[in-house]
């Protein structure tokens, strides 16, 4: 079962559900709207076979994506839950412009907490701001006992890169 | 918990589940299939811009079809009214869609509950397709949810056609 906006809210203020920092008007109908951390990575070469980032930091006055790059972001709130599954995606407005917030894993695991790292990919030059909404996740009621996800990407507060191979 | 087709039925019959105009051949076995609408967009902005409304312009598709090439994004929308009041409605592509490298939405395939309208798809071609006008395109899924239901009130409710991003709203 997918969680109302209104249950979000009181799982959260229970600390079921973290957000950090939360704020009433980003709840939605079944989802709450997660804006978009600072600091991005720019995929710009394979060096012996291994991606070579370039950091940016986004500027007040935004920063253009390009199509046929990846680009990873990530969430500005540290978002997780040690009750619920968590599916991370954009938001319709952001679709709208062609604007992939991730490729194909939306799946967030139960007992993750952390700032999300979003893959970035624009189907035509789009301008992004630092802090803009854009993106929403929704929780998901588990069925059966929880074990504890182990995972090197749990304790993250910046885009990270793949970790396979490590 | 996802609902069936039967469900969905059901449920359409009973107002909770809104569908226009609705077509039993449609139903599938968890889900129901919708279909593209005659109107397409193109965006003719260089660079997009959240802030700002982007210019546009509108297509037609012709009954002999339209070719998307291949990387290309437009904005479609489904012939159908979609939405409900009770469930939370996802879209999908449908299969035989997607194994044509078609995308129908960019990352947003959840829908708010008591957002009732067409449904915009964000149409990604991966490789060059052809699409038609009322072609079976996507299919949408009904999930039940946990907690008290709050009606969505946004800026698209009630869309009639493929619609543009009105992000702009929000600064």
């Amino acid at each position: 079962m997918i969680l109302t906006g209104d249950k979000i809210k009181k799982e959260n203020k229970k600390g079921n559900i973290g957000i950090r920092p939360f704020c009433d008007e980003q709840v939605n109908p079944n989802s709450y709207n997660y804006r978009l951390g600072k600091s991005l990575k720019e995929l710009e070469s394979f060096k012996d076979s291994k991606p070579v980032f370039k950091e940016i930091e986004i500027p007040k006055e935004g920063y253009v994506l390009n199509p046929k790059k990846l680009y990873l972001g990530h969430t500005s709130e540290i978002i997780g839950s040690n009750k619920y599954s968590m599916s991370l995606i954009g938001r319709s407005s952001l679709g709208r412009l062609g604007l992939y917030l991730q490729i194909s894993a939306n799946l967030g695991h139960v007992t993750s907490s952390h700032k999300w790292t979003l893959e970035l990919v624009a189907l035509k030059p789009i301008i992004v701001y630092p802090e803009m909404i854009i993106g929403q996740v929704s929780f998901w009621k588990n069925y059966g006992k929880i074990d504890k996800f182990k995972s090197v990407y749990i304790k993250q507060d910046k885009p990270l890169e793949s970790q396979l191979g490590l | 918990m996802i609902l069936t087709g039967n469900k969905i039925k059901k449920e359409v019959k009973k107002g909770n589940i809104i569908i226009g105009d609705f077509d039993i051949e449609n139903i599938s076995t968890n889900s129901y299939d919708i279909c593209l609408g005659n109107k397409i967009i193109k965006y003719t902005d260089d660079i997009l811009d959240p802030k700002k409304e982007n210019k546009y312009e509108e297509i037609i598709i012709p009954e002999d079809g339209l070719v998307l090439e291949k990387g290309s994004f437009r904005l479609g929308s489904s012939n159908e009214i979609i939405g409900s009041t009770k469930y939370v409605p996802i879209i999908h592509a449908r299969s035989g869609i997607a194994r044509l490298g078609l995308f129908v939405h960019v990352t947003a395939d959840l829908i708010d509950i008591g957002s009732i309208g067409k449904i915009t798809f964000q149409l990604h071609a991966t490789v060059p397709i052809k699409i038609y006008p009322g072609l079976k395109i996507a299919q949408v899924s009904f999930w039940k949810p946990k907690g008290k239901i709050i009606l969505y009130e946004g800026k698209y409710q009630g869309s009639d056609g493929p619609v543009t991003s009105k992000t702009y709203l929000d600064y």
